[in-house]
């Protein structure tokens, strides 16, 4: 069908043959499956697709058709000789045949597939209206077509038909009974303008943009994968209602969704709205491989940047190069790498609630002043003690010649692991909180730095409960004696945590990474932690002592390694601490692991240190100082008195004691209020070093090749010179007005929205497997004035709400367009389209009154049958709301990703697992029984019932027709109300004969019931709504 | 989803095949015509079936969580013998890269045998654990696979690999496929129904294992609950009778047939008839599901679960009460065989739960002439080590071990359906983690489960974004030697 409206559907000049629209598709349809792009394929070694290869053979020479084999070979007698041959049953009409010809006597010009070439508004054909009045470009473009083809565009739709169509498409609500009238009563010249505007202008507007972009964002409350869990994301919904309520111009939607967080001068808003990168499917299933989900993120992020902005599914390419667009592997990994330099960890917390990194604290209020306060006042106290250092000298010289005595800290835990068993390791210092080993060496004690040490064989760490739960305002240290003999990439030497991955490492650790002793301490590693490695490697077959101190500052520069006594240089890792590093009480409980400890040597899930030895493990809830250190090593016989000043400052000077008081009084109030905030994923940089990416054979996370560059694909738009090569570059890429896709593809989405069809019907898909446009210069018109009009999404919206293209009725002028043109690909008739499921039910909600108008916030969880989550083993369970909550617009429901709400996906709404740029529109007995049975229907139906009973109390003609008015916004016929006023009747006296049952029905839903009116009566009433509400002229725009 | 599908739809319509029904002149057909065919097959492909089928439709018994071989069916003693040692080097090729999954994180790999006694059962002399008397019953109706092996090592990849044939999220489940390709025997039903075992795991199956992806989305599966709305919304709420609802139809059929004088748009056709198929739901669907009528010799084959709502023994009575009225694809689940520890007790208190209702469903099968063209399938998304997990055996009395996932080599049975009875095909080597001989890959599986179907995997296709997609993705060959 594509075919038959291309060849003969592009306005170029008659003689001008264009190889896109009209010779391609006949060489795609008749010649490319043995003369294409496939070798394996390709017969007499000729190929056809490329200008290059038809020259090669000489089958086509330009100018001379009776000299291109080409074309001999389509008009020959000789069967032998024939193409297509006979064979394949694909014979080529003469004016297909014709039209070749004629192309070749003009050059055989071949193109560039067309949705590379940047738009351009092509002269406008000169077409009028009936009445002469001159006609919206759009308009003059569709009639264009329609005139070439000898069609009569349909008539204008009724008023109410228009009005309802706009209603529904502009706002996702029919237009009330006020409204109606107002705009029937209205017949002055801006009738229709006034009402474009008027729904323009309601917030109702943005919640009916979102919605569509929602499917796009792949936006849910859940994470998606394995346990599903919960991700509070909906200030990224909020964000996308607002920014088409204020008509922010799409491309700055745009550029704030893909780099907001990178914008000078970065808001709140602009760091949400960067959530878009992060809405992909995220798992926390044990024993997964971080580095593997990571690149299913990336992976996620091309597929939905390629199909949302570019209209091209990049991911073929990133197994192999795409077979059919010019887009490499090499291309798609070069572009993958703007989406790949965030800090995510790839996996979300099993054993936290924490909101995966990076994320951004999200104020209201005026948390964010408070905030910034209390930061300026911790940097401010900070500041001041530090400046007290010198008066302290004095006092520490006075107390020195006092005869004052400092002794190293004594730690809060010690375990000598001098005697121990499975059961218990002594713990000198909290006997009360023994230690264990996990299970006992398999050999004899060994022999430790002193005494008897623990032998590591990679299962057996020691554990100390109840102890070391530090916030992460809490100085501390820790110290052990460890000798390793071989060395490990990555090996647990002491921890205080639930788990590692599984908890993204919440708490604080010394690891040991090819060697080298590294001190973190995680919110959610990596993005929200900090840690620092040593530079070298611990020698092997040494008994080394390694000490962490820990300042409670949550910086980098507050963490410290000392060997043996001494300090050593260390690497800063991260920096980007924000968050406390305590397990919460609210987190899940599971069976099967061991809860949080603190523990030497290993832990589960995790890499353990094997053919190992340590020995005397201490943590002391101070930061050490260094002199301590080096008395705690053992290693410095003697010690300077001048040396103790930090110990003094610590544990002596009363000024400098009272100012840490107040310093750490201010931490603890930031931390809470760090843990008392909303919190999102947003994305940022990498901190320190970009990430490598390279080129991925078969895209397997593990199998690395060539490092790439990051780039975009040439063949779209080489990336400009003068924009910088990260994210913002990219974004700005994007929206570049060079760009060939970006508002082609933008606005063809518009246009669905309005048509029910693309002018690309493929909206996902502008590549060479896609459709090609029914009208390329009506889209390329668009895309140009959308660009040229600041990528004004409203305007956009109104000319194409304004339309006499829009305005027909949906009835052609000759019926049998239903049949030749099923699709309406024409345009010679309205729009008709069965209404979303979200339109469904929101409408259902705004007849009978129900419906919630409060914008924005949490999602909500509106009615669902009962045991749909234990019949699936959801273990969650689904909290039904009340009240207003019951009956917010289904934008705001509760949309979980393995178990969405079924009367959404029965009315083919996506899972929202991965971007849907076009939704299926079917009928199923499945939606029928929605339709007649979910309670939300009924419960609309006797709401609006009672309204209507109390309104007209004995006129069942008014009731009727009202109520008809009210679904169908039309004004119901004889034969209709016929129909409807008997069935009234007929339900009444059935309801008669069985009282009991009007009550029941007045019962479904919570709302409340007019207690006045008579049961049965209002049960009547609202029996013929339900069927109003399954009817043609209430599920369908008009 | 462009592309024009010149064929019915089991149950439900796009857009697009409305509108070529009525393209066809077929939407003036009277109501009546089109819905008195329940037990005729309709929709489905141009030319498929693409051969004779053996298997009319299939009964896929998923145990989700990945149950261990070693324990069931692959009968190891050599590893019992090893208990304690680690598995050899050589085993993982040789490689000491770590292994996939929580193990990776282990030091050792000490081998574990199945606590559990093996004997050989029927002519054919499968070898059968303990745990499964009732299965070891009907062995000789059974072909066990021992050479399964799949790509991916974590549930949800893996699971989707089982389903839809790739481990990438967002491609259609097998049931979707076989409803496109071959439309339905009954329209009052749907072709695709999902029946999931009532019980509480940490692993909830998510509904993207039987969803339609980028086929129409009426080939999605239908889940049948074990509550009094088998199908959601069912019934109509307390107060709304079944004859209020019948009122209801004929006021919308009396007004969309006039409004169809006026626009006669072949949509309003579609829609009043999916009204009536739902109608007449409401009474198939009760009456497929009620096992209240099932003999007590029927229910005793199934065992003592089988009159418990949800449960798996009441699923499998479901599952025959649907192959008999001919739906197409019938899958079960049954969660909670993810055993990483205490694997002894959880086979202990599992493997109750399915031994007897399998056994159940291939007799009752058997003895309604069923089994013939009924292909029944058993197995999980992987299998699990032939190492333990967590603890070493040796050193801790043996019974609270675990199993981490395996993908390298598991276990699957198959009946019926064209399935040659009574043997074995493949084998894993000595400790049941790597295969032996004649692999079958979750393709293969797919290939031949098609094959049986009548369906060339490799004719069976979908143009979405360009590209033709198949259940099979580029790969997948029948395994003849399981055919009959």
């Amino acid at each position: 069908m594509t075919t038959v409206f291309a060849v003969s559907g592009r306005l170029t000049a008659a003689d001008e043959v264009s190889y896109n629209f009209q010779v391609r598709p006949i060489l795609a349809e008749h010649c490319f499956k043995c003369h294409g792009s496939d070798a394996k394929q390709r017969k007499g070694k000729l190929r056809l697709d490329t200008r290059e290869g038809a020259m090669e053979k000489k089958s086509i020479v330009p100018g001379k058709p009776d000299e291109s084999e080409f074309i001999k070979r389509l008009i020959t007698t000789d069967e032998e000789d024939l193409m297509p041959p006979p064979k394949e049953h694909r014979p080529m009409s003469a004016e297909k045949i014709a039209l070749l010809r004629r192309w070749v006597e003009q050059g055989a010009v071949y193109q560039k597939h067309w949705s590379f070439i940047p738009p351009v508004k092509a002269p406008l054909p000169p077409v009028a209206s009936a009445d002469g009045k001159p006609l919206h470009p759009i308009d003059q473009l569709v009639r264009a077509k329609l005139q070439q083809q000898g069609i009569k565009p349909a008539e204008p739709a009724k008023r109410e038909a228009w009005l309802r169509r706009v209603s529904l498409d502009l706002t996702g609500l029919p237009p009330t009974l006020e409204e109606l009238d107002d705009f029937l009563r209205d017949e002055s010249d801006g009738a229709f303008e006034k009402v474009v505007d008027r729904l323009l202008g309601s917030t109702a507007y943005g919640e009916r943009m979102a919605t569509d972009w929602m499917d796009v964002a792949r936006f849910a409350d859940t994470f998606g994968r394995h346990e599903d869990a919960d991700s509070a994301v909906f200030p990224y919904r909020d964000w996308v209602i607002k920014a088409f309520n204020r008509n922010l111009p799409y491309d700055q939607f745009v550029i704030q969704q893909t780099a907001g967080d990178m914008l000078p001068g970065a808001t709140q808003d602009m760091y949400i709205a960067t959530a878009f990168n992060r809405l992909v499917q995220q798992s926390n299933e044990a024993g997964s491989n971080e580095e593997e989900f990571r690149c299913e993120h990336v992976a996620d992020r091309m597929r939905t940047n390629g199909s949302a902005f570019l209209g091209l599914s990049l991911e073929c390419a990133r197994c192999h190069n795409h077979k059919y667009d010019p887009i490499t592997m090499k291309d798609y990994y070069s572009m993958s790498w703007f989406l790949s330099n965030v800090d995510e960890l790839g996996l979300y917390s099993r054993y936290t609630d924490a909101v995966p990194a990076p994320s951004l604290l999200i104020y209201k209020d005026n948390d964010e002043s408070r905030h910034a306060e209390l930061k300026l006042r911790i940097t401010t106290l900070e500041r001041q003690r530090e400046a007290m250092r010198g008066e302290a000298w004095g006092r520490f010289n006075q107390w020195t010649n006092a005869g004052g005595r400092p002794a190293v800290a004594k730690p809060v835990v010690h375990i000598p692991l001098e005697s121990f068993d499975a059961k218990a390791a002594e713990n000198l210092a909290d006997p009360k909180h023994p230690g264990a080993v996990r299970r006992k060496p398999s050999d004899k004690p060994a022999l430790g730095r002193v005494g008897k040490a623990l032998h590591l064989e990679g299962d057996n760490w020691v554990s100390v409960r109840d102890v070391g739960d530090f916030s992460r305002t809490h100085p501390f240290s820790l110290s052990i004696w460890v000798k390793i003999t071989a060395i490990q990439p990555r090996a647990v030497l002491i921890h205080h945590s639930r788990a590692g991955l599984d908890a993204a490492s919440r708490g604080y650790e010394i690891l040991l990474e090819d060697g080298k002793p590294s001190f973190a301490l995680s919110h959610f590693y990596p993005g929200n932690a900090l840690r620092v490695r040593m530079k070298q490697a611990l020698p092997l077959n040494t008994w080394t002592q390694i000490v962490a101190t820990y300042d409670g500052s949550s910086r980098a520069a507050g963490a410290k390694l000392f060997i043996n006594g001494f300090p050593v240089e260390t690497d800063v890792v991260r920096d980007h601490l924000y968050k406390d590093i305590v397990y919460e009480k609210t987190a899940k409980d599971l069976t099967d692991v061991e809860e949080v400890a603190l523990a030497a040597g290993g832990r589960y899930n995790d890499q353990a240190l094997k053919e190992a030895y340590i020995d005397d493990l201490k943590c002391f809830d101070r930061q050490l100082t260094p002199v301590e250190v080096r008395v705690l090593s053992e290693s410095a016989s003697q010690s300077k008195p001048e040396e103790w000043f930090e110990w003094y400052l610590r544990e002596v000077d009363g000024p400098w004691r009272a100012a840490t008081d107040k310093l750490t009084e201010a931490r603890k109030q930031e931390n809470e209020l760090s843990m008392t905030l909303g919190e999102m994923m947003v994305m940022r940089e990498m901190p320190i070093e970009p990430r490598p990416v390279f080129v991925l054979e078969r895209g397997r996370f593990d199998a690395r090749r060539e490092q790439v560059q990051p780039g975009t694909p040439e063949s779209v738009l080489p990336f400009p010179d003068d924009l910088p090569r990260n994210r913002l570059g990219f974004a700005k890429w994007l929206v570049d007005r060079r760009n060939p896709l970006t508002a082609r593809v933008y606005v063809n989405r518009v246009w669905q929205i309005f048509f029910g069809r693309g002018i690309v019907g493929t909206s996902e898909e502008f590549g060479m497997q896609g459709e090609l446009p029914t009208h390329p210069e009506l889209l390329d018109w668009l895309a140009v004035d959308f660009m040229e009009g600041a990528w004004n999404v409203k305007a956009l919206c109104r000319q194409i709400a304004l339309s006499a293209t829009y305005r027909q009725s949906v009835v052609p002028t000759d019926l049998a367009l239903l049949k030749d043109d099923p699709d309406n690909r024409l345009l010679a008739r309205g729009p008709r389209q069965r209404l979303t499921a979200e339109q469904l039910r929101d409408s259902a909600l705004a007849v009978s009154g129900l419906l919630s108008h409060e914008v924005g916030g949490p999602s909500v969880k509106p009615y669902q049958p009962d045991g749909l989550y234990d019949e699936a083993g959801v273990q969650a369970a689904y909290d039904q709301d009340h009240g207003d909550k019951l009956h917010r617009r289904s934008l705001y429901t509760y949309w979980k990703r393995t178990l969405p709400p079924p009367t959404m996906t029965v009315f083919d709404a996506p899972t929202r697992e991965f971007c849907k740029m076009r939704r299926d529109r079917s009928a199923s007995p499945l939606q029928a029984l929605v339709l007649f049975n979910d309670p939300q229907f009924i419960e609309a139906a006797r709401v609006l019932a009672d309204k209507l009973v109390g309104q007209y109390p004995q006129d069942d003609a008014a009731r009727i027709r009202t109520a008809y008015r009210l679904l169908t916004n039309q004004t119901p016929s004889d034969w209709q109300m016929q129909v409807m006023t008997k069935s009234l009747q007929t339900e009444r006296e059935e309801l008669a004969k069985e009282p009991a049952l009007a009550d029941k029905i007045l019962h479904v839903g919570e709302a409340e019931s007019s207690k006045s009116l008579p049961p049965a009566e209002v049960a009547a009433t609202a029996s013929v709504l339900r069927a109003l509400m399954a009817y043609d002229e209430f599920v369908m725009k008009p | 989803m462009t592309q024009c599908h010149n064929h019915w739809s089991p149950l439900g319509l796009t857009r697009r095949e409305m509108l070529n029904r009525f393209g066809l002149g077929i939407g003036g057909l009277a109501l009546a015509d089109m819905l008195s065919s329940a037990q005729a097959s309709q929709g489905g492909l141009a030319g498929l079936p693409h051969f004779a089928p053996k298997a009319k439709r299939v009964i896929f018994l998923l145990m989700s969580g990945g149950p261990s071989q070693i324990e069931s069916f692959d009968y190891k003693p050599e590893l019992t013998r090893l208990m304690g040692q680690d598995l050899p080097l050589s085993y993982r090729g040789g490689k000491d890269k770590p292994l996939p999954g929580m193990a990776g994180n282990q030091s050792r790999f000490p081998l574990v045998g199945s606590p559990f006694k093996f004997k050989q059962h029927g002519q054919s002399g499968a070898w059968v654990s303990d745990l499964f008397p009732h299965t070891a019953k009907v062995v000789d109706d059974m072909c066990f696979v021992k050479s399964m092996c799949s790509e991916a090592v974590n549930h949800d990849p893996a699971l989707a690999l089982m389903q839809t044939g790739s481990q990438i999220s967002g491609r259609p489940s097998i049931g979707a496929w076989v409803s496109y390709g071959l439309g339905t025997d009954n329209r009052d039903l749907p072709s695709f129904i999902v029946l999931v075992t009532k019980k509480n795991v940490d692993q909830p199956l998510s509904c993207r294992l039987w969803d339609s992806a980028f086929l129409p989305t009426h080939y999605q599966g239908v889940q049948f609950r074990s509550g009094r709305d088998a199908v959601l919304y069912l019934n109509e709420p307390s107060g709304v009778t079944r004859a209020s609802t019948r009122r209801m139809l004929d006021m919308l059929g009396a007004m969309h047939g006039k409004e169809r004088e006026v626009f006669p748009d072949a949509e309003i056709t579609t829609r009043m008839e999916q009204y009536e198929m739902a109608f007449r739901m409401q009474t198939s669907v009760p009456e497929a599901t009620d096992l209240s009528k099932e003999p007590q010799s029927v229910l005793d084959l199934y065992g003592p679960d089988a009159t418990k709502p949800g449960s798996f023994a009441a699923n499998c009575i479901l599952a025959r009460r649907l192959a008999e009225r001919n739906v197409k694809f019938i899958q079960l689940y049954h969660p909670g065989w993810d055993h990483h520890g205490k694997l002894v007790e959880g086979f202990q208190k599992i493997v109750p739960e399915i031994d007897q209702p399998c056994a159940g469903l291939i007799q009752d099968l058997k003895q309604r002439d069923m089994l013939k063209d009924t292909l029944v399938v058993w197995g999980g998304e992987f299998g699990r080590t032939s190492y333990a997990q967590t603890v070493d055996p040796s050193k801790s009395g043996g019974s609270v071990y675990g199993r981490d996932h395996h993908r390298e080599c598991f276990t699957f049975w198959m009946a019926g359906g064209g399935i040659k009875p009574g043997i074995t095909y493949g084998s894993s080597c000595d400790l049941g983690y790597n295969v032996a001989s004649d692999p079958v890959t979750i393709n293969d599986f797919h290939a031949t489960m098609l094959h049986l179907l009548g369906v060339d995997h490799e004719r069976l296709t979908f143009r979405f974004q360009g590209r033709d997609f198949k259940l099979t993705d580029l790969a997948g060959k029948v395994v003849k030697g399981v055919l009959a």
